[in-house]
């Protein structure tokens, strides 16, 4: 059974002048364990898929199973999120940020330390849990978003341009960090990225999507060899691949 | 300058203030019949404070201060909630609110008497009156340093409605809150000792205007030092707490 | 349905808070103590006009020479504390602390010293203006951007120059608030103490026509304090938009300035 499954999900935004189309059309599965990267072009609806995905919000139409039942509503024990820079709360420590999920469900206090705790440690911040989010670095920020993302277990990872607000060689690292963390955990991974070298680094599969109304215009599995390095960047299929994948971002309509 | 030495001078400071008000008016360079010495003033302070009359002044305006403080926050805290929350409501009452903001309250206090008369349910009105509008623009504005990004992120880890109300509402408004609470306290307290002064048969604000007309200066300055002390305490101890709960505040 | 624009609704709102005043009390809804109609309060100030004339007269020329006084006096010590980091260090944490006091209650002590005509007032209503223009002039001068005046100095600005090109224009914006602020605060000062103790002007005429239980004159000079500040706020907010027409909305919400205090301080309780 596929982790995520999206059959023939469309969605039109409601307007003045009747509707704006965002997502046409769009089926999808994933296979558990697997990391795959959505790209395209800004405003191709790539946050709003990843939003249904969550359950943060709702298609026109189509389905969305995960794990074979239909998502409607957010549901953390399945599917985890981490945004963007600045969804830390800022009132919070780090500790106090990663049991978020789990103090909501009124999980005892003991327990939801231990998880918490157990999960910084993964994320390498063994020892931060009583900073603030103002007394960390950004790469700090979303490595404990991830561990907040991770707290409840769920099989499945959603990450919406985790990285974009970090400098060049932070990001690296995190892409470097976020493939150990998966491969420690085998989580199901669905990412959202700008950054095409990003998008190779991390994948299995990179699925590029149209501009507005968002579709899925091609699949392409990366068979580069596991673990990643940083040194395959530099190689020729490396190169082919994120060629091939801005040639369909940039393919005029 | 260190932390330790701003303190410093400033205590300083202010005990070179508090001699020369003790000095100066005792060997006549300034006037002791205009300005009482500290030494007069704190010792008609120690005697006015027996006073049956000016203890159950300060009775009753305490009870209006903290009737009208308990009415002008909830009220105004409600509205300004619903004008951040709702659009449509927000977009027609804010720019009203912003221009009864500018305009000067005190005026309306011959309106207030000649509707409640000069006693305790006026002051209270007006009081209230006084402070409401300050509660609304912040209650507002408290709202708006909500983050949406923060209630999103709530709502992805399955978050209820009163849980978002409660674990992202409350502490992202607080520190906005308590400044609020703080303000509105300072427009009250102001409401309550404007009305005691322009009509009034009792209370502190009414005794120092008597004190004034009839130039009884060391009660008068007596007066004033107490509520001085009070505001300032007040509003000191309320910035504490307020530091306090945006330790969080970068 | 669709809802009416949200300015109708304003609008429609300021026609039926007219018509109310003028309703009300015609139908006997509410009594004509409390509220005389509106019709009846025009009236009352077209009566006694010369009357009304001279008070405005007075008036007008104490707020003049307190806010001469209040923004004097508040640009120099707001340049100052905002200009020197030792005096802002210790001074900035003593005036938010008596921030806290109810300054009319200070009004006593000026008319025992100044006796109840003009320059009590003055005195007040100075003291009143004052706060508010220092305090935004300080702010104005401590949130200039520094990269500015990093800006200058490369180019080889000298201290001179720097206050006079950079300084100067870069703290205009907080001090024209200031000066808003502070001059709506003068003219409530001195309306406000004369409505205490006074013989004369706008103020002293609410007094004397509410102890006469005479609300039509009470309500008329009302309605002309009312209009005197939002001509005044209309007049200073229209001088500020022409000053600063550079200025983008992008400085209010600089990065950092969350959380710290607000570059303009609260108004003032009246």
């Amino acid at each position: 059974m596929s982790a995520i499954e999206v059959d023939r999900l469309s969605h039109v935004y409601s307007g003045a002048e009747g509707g704006v189309p965002a997502l046409q059309d769009i089926s999808l599965s994933v296979e558990p364990g697997k990391f795959v990267v959505i790209v395209g072009p800004s405003g191709c609806g790539k946050t709003s898929l990843l939003m249904m995905l969550a359950g943060l919000r709702h298609q026109s139409s189509g389905t969305i199973l995960c794990d074979g039942r239909p998502i409607t509503a957010p549901d953390p024990s399945r599917v985890g999120v981490v945004f963007q820079e600045a969804s830390l709360f800022p009132w919070l420590t780090s500790l106090d940020n990663t049991e978020f999920p789990l103090a909501l469900r009124g999980t005892p206090r003991a327990e939801r330390r231990r998880r918490a705790e157990e999960m910084l440690n993964l994320v390498g911040l063994k020892g931060f849990g009583a900073r603030y989010p103002h007394e960390l670095s950004g790469g700090m920020k979303q490595r404990v978003s991830i561990a907040r993302g991770l707290v409840q277990d769920p099989p499945v990872l959603l990450m919406d341009e985790p990285f974009a607000a970090l400098d060049e060689q932070t990001r690296m690292t995190m892409g470097h960090e976020l493939l150990r963390i998966w491969s420690k955990t085998r989580k199901t991974v669905v990412f959202i990225t700008h950054s095409l070298t990003e998008a190779v680094y991390l994948a299995d599969e990179v699925l590029v999507m149209s501009p507005r109304p968002g579709r899925i215009i091609d699949r392409i599995t990366i068979d580069l060899p596991r673990p990643r390095t940083y040194e395959m960047m530099a190689t020729d299929t490396f190169g082919k691949l994120r060629e091939r994948i801005w040639q369909q971002i940039r393919k005029p309509e | 300058m260190s932390q330790f030495q701003l303190v410093s001078t400033r205590l300083t400071l202010f005990a070179a203030f508090l001699a020369a008000w003790a000095i100066l008016p005792k060997v006549g360079i300034l006037d002791p019949r205009l300005l009482p010495p500290l030494g007069d003033v704190l010792a008609m302070l120690g005697k006015q404070i027996v006073r049956a009359q000016v203890q159950e002044a300060i009775g009753v305006t305490a009870l209006e201060v903290v009737v009208a403080f308990l009415i002008a926050v909830p009220l105004g805290t409600v509205i300004g909630v619903a004008a951040a929350e709702s659009d449509y409501f927000g977009q027609i009452f804010k720019p009203m609110l912003f221009y009864v903001f500018s305009v000067p309250k005190s005026i309306f206090l011959p309106m207030f008497i000649l509707t409640f008369g000069i006693g305790f349910p006026q002051k209270v009105a007006y009081a209230a009156f006084s402070t409401i509008f300050i509660v609304i623009m912040s209650a507002s504005a408290a709202v708006e340093s909500v983050k949406a990004d923060h209630v999103l992120v709530a709502r992805s880890c399955g978050a209820t409605r009163s849980q978002i109300l409660t674990r992202i509402y409350v502490p992202s408004m607080m520190p906005v809150l308590l400044e609020t609470l703080r303000i509105s306290m300072i427009f009250n307290f102001t409401g309550v000792m404007i009305a005691e002064m322009y009509a009034s048969r009792t209370g502190i604000g009414h005794l120092i205007s008597n004190w004034g007309e009839n130039y009884q200066m060391p009660e008068l300055f007596s007066g004033i030092v107490l509520l001085s002390a009070v505001a300032i305490s007040f509003n000191e101890a309320v910035r504490l707490l307020e530091g306090r709960v945006s330790r969080w505040r970068t | 349905m669709r809802l009416p624009s949200p300015a109708t609704v304003r609008w429609g709102l300021l026609v039926l808070l007219l018509v109310l005043w003028e309703g009300l009390p015609q139908t006997g809804l509410v009594p004509e103590l409390f509220l005389p109609s509106l019709s009846k309060t025009l009236v009352a100030l077209w009566a006694q006009r010369e009357e009304y004339f001279d008070a405005l007269l007075v008036t007008l020329s104490e707020v003049g020479i307190a806010m001469l006084i209040a923004c004097g006096a508040g640009i120099l010590t707001g340049a100052l504390v905002g200009g020197i980091v030792t005096l802002r260090k210790l001074m900035l944490p003593v005036f938010s602390s008596l921030y806290a006091v109810p300054i009319v209650i200070l009004y006593p002590i000026f008319t025992a010293w100044f006796g109840i005509g003009s320059e009590s007032k003055i005195a007040f209503a100075g003291i009143y203006g004052f706060f508010p223009v220092m305090l935004s002039t300080a702010a104005g001068i401590r949130t200039i951007d520094p990269q500015y005046i990093l800006a200058a100095r490369s180019m080889g600005a000298t201290l001179p120059q720097q206050i006079a090109r950079v300084i100067i224009p870069a703290s205009i914006p907080t001090v024209l608030t200031g000066l808003r602020l502070g001059g709506a605060l003068t003219i409530i000062g001195v309306v406000v103490s004369e409505m205490l103790t006074s013989s004369a002007g706008i103020g002293y005429l609410v007094s004397r026509y509410r102890t006469i239980l005479d609300s039509a004159h009470v309500f008329a000079a009302i309605l002309m304090i009312l209009l005197l500040s939002i001509l005044f706020d209309l007049l200073a907010r229209a001088v500020e938009r022409r000053t600063l027409v550079w200025q983008t909305a992008g400085r209010q919400s600089r990065p950092g300035a969350a959380g710290s205090s607000p570059a303009v301080p609260a108004p003032a309780p009246v």
